[in-house]
């Protein structure tokens, strides 16, 4: 599983470098869902890594949560903006919650080892 | 599976990498979270800022202004220094009251009984009414045109007598920038030196002249040999 991390973290620089050298700018007023989508691929990713780890990856479920899942978190924040109620503040917890227990279990799965 | 499960983290990764530049970029200012007490307070603090600015720069263009004229002046003065200096060179022609001396041998016909290149005018002429005229205090004197300078020369080049190296002949007219009145007396008074010419059969009229124009020294000056002596030191 060593080389799952290793080629999450070289896709994440790539990407990184990708997008510094892109000369597109998203608007100011997307950011906050921007940054709730950020959060909850960020999950997912950990989720995934964490799933290899287990032995019981599955590519769909990976693929098709990476994408619900940041597609629902930045839909979500949008959706409380135009109600007026802080649902956003959900899918940071949410997400934040379940980022923190990947990585506790991903940690102690290295740690076995 | 472990393949694709490798590829699709690889792909993942990347996507997240590319969303977090984008934010990164796009969250760089925090403008609109900021209070606005805060902001009101650095405005506060920013126009402070600015009123003191302001007066600095209020002043550091007065003192420019005044190094400005300083530089002016100081420029004006030493415009006048130059334009003096180039007035004694003799860099710059000048007009004013003075006399014309026109010398001229008699013509030959007037004196066939000797040797006309005898009382004819020799460089020793024209020397002695130059220097009378400095001495009555000609600013400037010109021998058929040719301005003499400090390092001008009268002399004998043959039949002919050279000034500043330029070949003249007859009838040699001086003009000189002066006081009129004295110039002239000083060359008419009796058994001066207009007499004594005449004397040696030479043709010499004096004429006052309320404008008198003395053309410039034109030859370019160079001092190959000669160089400025540091100051403070002798020798």
């Amino acid at each position: 599983m060593w080389l799952g991390t290793v080629l999450a973290s070289l896709g994440l620089f790539l990407g990184l470098f990708i997008g510094l050298k892109v000369p597109i700018i998203i608007p100011e007023g997307y950011a906050p869902y921007l940054g709730l989508a950020v959060l909850a691929a960020l999950d997912s990713v950990f989720g995934g890594i964490r799933a290899g780890m287990e032995d019981h990856f599955d590519n769909k479920v990976f693929l098709s949560g990476f994408f619900s899942n940041t597609l629902l978190a930045a839909g979500l924040a949008y959706i409380g903006e135009r109600l007026g109620v802080p649902l956003s503040t959900a899918a940071v917890v949410a997400f934040g919650v379940r980022l923190f227990q990947n990585l506790a279990i991903i940690r102690r799965h290295l740690l076995k080892k | 599976m472990k393949r694709t499960m490798y590829i699709s983290l690889l792909f993942t990764g990347c996507l997240l990498g590319i969303m977090l530049a984008f934010q990164f970029r796009t969250n760089t200012g925090y403008v609109q979270q900021e209070r606005p007490d805060v902001l009101t307070q650095e405005l506060k603090q920013l126009e402070q800022d600015y009123q003191v600015l302001l007066a600095e720069a209020t002043d550091l263009e007065k003192s420019l202004k005044q190094i400005e004229q300083g530089g002016n002046q100081t420029y004006e003065v030493l415009q006048n220094e130059l334009q003096k200096v180039r007035y004694a060179a003799g860099l710059e022609p000048v007009t004013g009251t003075g006399v014309v001396v026109v010398m001229d041998n008699m013509s030959t016909t007037k004196r066939t009984d000797y040797d006309p290149s005898l009382f004819s005018i020799t460089y020793e002429d024209i020397l002695r009414l130059v220097n009378e005229l400095r001495a009555a205090g000609a600013s400037a004197i010109s021998i058929n045109g040719e301005r003499l300078v400090s390092t001008s020369e009268i002399r004998n080049a043959g039949k002919f007598i050279d000034v500043n190296l330029t070949r003249l002949t007859t009838p040699y007219e001086i003009k000189a920038v002066g006081d009129p009145k004295k110039l002239a007396s000083s060359l008419q008074i009796t058994g001066g030196l207009v007499d004594t010419l005449k004397e040696w059969s030479i043709l010499v009229t004096v004429t006052t002249k309320e404008e008198v124009t003395v053309p410039a020294y034109t030859t370019p000056l160079d001092f190959d040999y000669a160089k400025p002596l540091k100051e403070g030191k002798d020798q």
